[in-house]
């Protein structure tokens, strides 16, 4: 009996803050560019993911396209078709890995720290005294940090996309013996402005989903140290999976 | 402004934190509101202030159940202050945020106020002492120019000589602004010296009220025993 009685609880738990997740977006749209709109707030918070990504996006992206050539050549090779290599490195990236590696990594480097900021906020009662100072925290707070990651993501996918292809060049032509010219040239044949624009409407949506849900799981967070822990914690898992699943969903659509 | 509160309930799920509260607070003298930790008296005043919504009962500020709560002000128990924010534009909040860079005279003479050293104007709420933190998050609260401040366990976390600095700070400033105080503490002492009228609540309910002056002579033995540390039951 106990056990049905736990899981009723779980449900219950789950449904309810699926509905306050609803809301939460609901909510977000409504205040978006009102009562009032922090121009200088939302340029400064992009400013400030934007430069402190770039080091882990620029590591992604050269290390995915260096394993990408190395473990293409691998597979290849074994019914000699290596000169396919180029054009599989390029597809993957910008269709797959691009941004889906991108969004992960931005989940655990933006998402949990908006998660821990917020929540943290919350326990100190800053977002009370917000109230108090007649300061909508969906505008003040909410709106910057989901406007920023959902317009930088797509930045971040495209250099991942590039550097990550210049990583398969070098591995290819230093490592690999590939003639330079001839990668470039079929890297840049093979590629459709389709394969690009599919991975950057993903990285819109992706940008999107690590920011709201952020900043849910920091405004619901619970009290105390824990609290936050678990905010920031929740915010990479739930991110992650929200990310994971909706690929599947959005490479059909693009199929 | 005069608040008068009648038969307010709260409860969060099934827990009723204010079982029926009434009570007054009058205009322009300093209410304070005495009870144990977890007694409920943070949730009453941000009932008051509209931050929380209630079940039932009755809240009038001025006779009117609805209220610009622009006229109110909040010192909360740890300051609450904006990390990312300089000390000047803590106290500028609203100015700064919403591009009015003209607010440095204001902010200098509220710190002078309020006893703070023009030195800390561009540091940060992390390089400054926690009785900084609390005058700080007091000039926040007076930038606005309040009808009603509401000041949540002001002397907490402080050694009793920047109690006693923080208790004439609120003396002076409510003698000389004219506002309506409504202080939230457990410091005997500090409700005595700072309060015209106490309410003492319990389990939810007022257990006793009456003037600051003449708590130290109640009757009531829930009260007594707060004052005294002893436990009831023995």
């Amino acid at each position: 009996m106990k056990f049905i009685e736990n899981i009723g609880e779980v449900l219950i738990s789950l449904f309810s803050n699926i509905g306050k997740f609803i809301l939460f977006i609901q909510f977000f749209f409504k205040y978006l560019f009102g009562p009032k709109f922090y121009f200088k707030n939302n340029i400064s918070y992009f400013i400030s993911i934007f430069v402190s990504s770039i080091p882990i996006i620029a590591l992604t992206g050269i290390f995915s396209g260096m394993v990408l050539a190395l473990q293409s050549y691998t597979g290849f090779s074994r019914f000699s078709a290596e000169s396919a290599i180029p054009n599989i490195v390029v597809l993957t990236l910008t269709r797959e890995l691009g941004p889906v590696l991108t969004g992960l990594m931005i989940s655990a480097r933006v998402g949990s720290s908006i998660a821990a900021e917020i929540a943290t906020m919350r326990v100190t009662e800053q977002i009370d005294a917000l109230k108090t100072l007649n300061t909508n925290y969906y505008n003040y707070l909410v709106t910057p940090r989901v406007l920023s990651l959902t317009l930088a993501l797509p930045i971040f996918v495209t250099l991942v996309d590039f550097i990550g292809v210049m990583g398969g060049y070098i591995v290819s032509v230093h490592r690999l013996g590939f003639n330079d010219n001839l990668y470039l040239l079929n890297t840049i044949d093979f590629l459709k402005l389709s394969d690009y624009l599919s991975g950057i409407f993903k990285a819109f949506a992706f940008g999107f989903i690590i920011s709201i849900v952020s900043c849910f799981c920091g405004l619901f967070s619970d009290k105390g140290a824990f609290g936050v822990g678990s905010a920031a914690t929740n915010a990479v898992v739930i991110s992650s999976i929200l990310i994971l699943s909706s690929n599947y969903f959005l490479t059909e659509l693009f199929f | 402004m005069k608040i008068e509160i009648k038969n307010l309930k709260k409860r969060f799920s099934d827990n009723f934190v204010l079982r029926d509260i009434s009570l007054t607070i009058e205009k322009n003298k300093s209410t304070i509101i005495l009870g144990q930790s977890g007694c409920g008296k943070s949730v009453l005043i941000k009932t008051i202030y509209q931050l929380f919504s209630f079940d039932d009962g009755l809240i009038l500020y001025d006779g009117k159940s609805e209220v610009d709560i622009d006229k109110f002000s909040m010192l909360f128990q740890y300051g609450a202050l904006f990390d990312s924010l300089k000390i000047s534009e803590n106290i500028a909040f609203t100015d700064f945020i919403n591009n009015k860079r003209n607010f440095n005279k204001k902010v200098i003479s509220l710190m002078n106020d309020v006893g703070l050293d023009k030195s800390i104007f561009d540091k940060y709420p992390s390089e400054i002492s926690g009785g900084m933190k609390k005058r700080v998050a007091f000039a926040r609260a007076l930038y606005k120019n309040p009808k009603v401040i509401f000041l949540d366990e002001p002397t907490t976390g402080l050694d009793p000589i920047n109690s006693d600095k923080i208790n004439e700070l609120i003396l002076k400033v409510i003698s000389m602004r004219k506002i309506t105080a409504v202080t939230i503490t457990h410091d005997i002492k500090s409700a005595i010296k700072t309060g015209d009228h106490y309410y003492f609540i319990d389990k939810g309910i007022i257990q006793d009220k009456g003037d600051c002056n003449k708590i130290l002579k109640t009757k009531n033995k829930i009260f007594k025993s707060f004052i005294t540390g002893a436990d009831i039951k023995q």
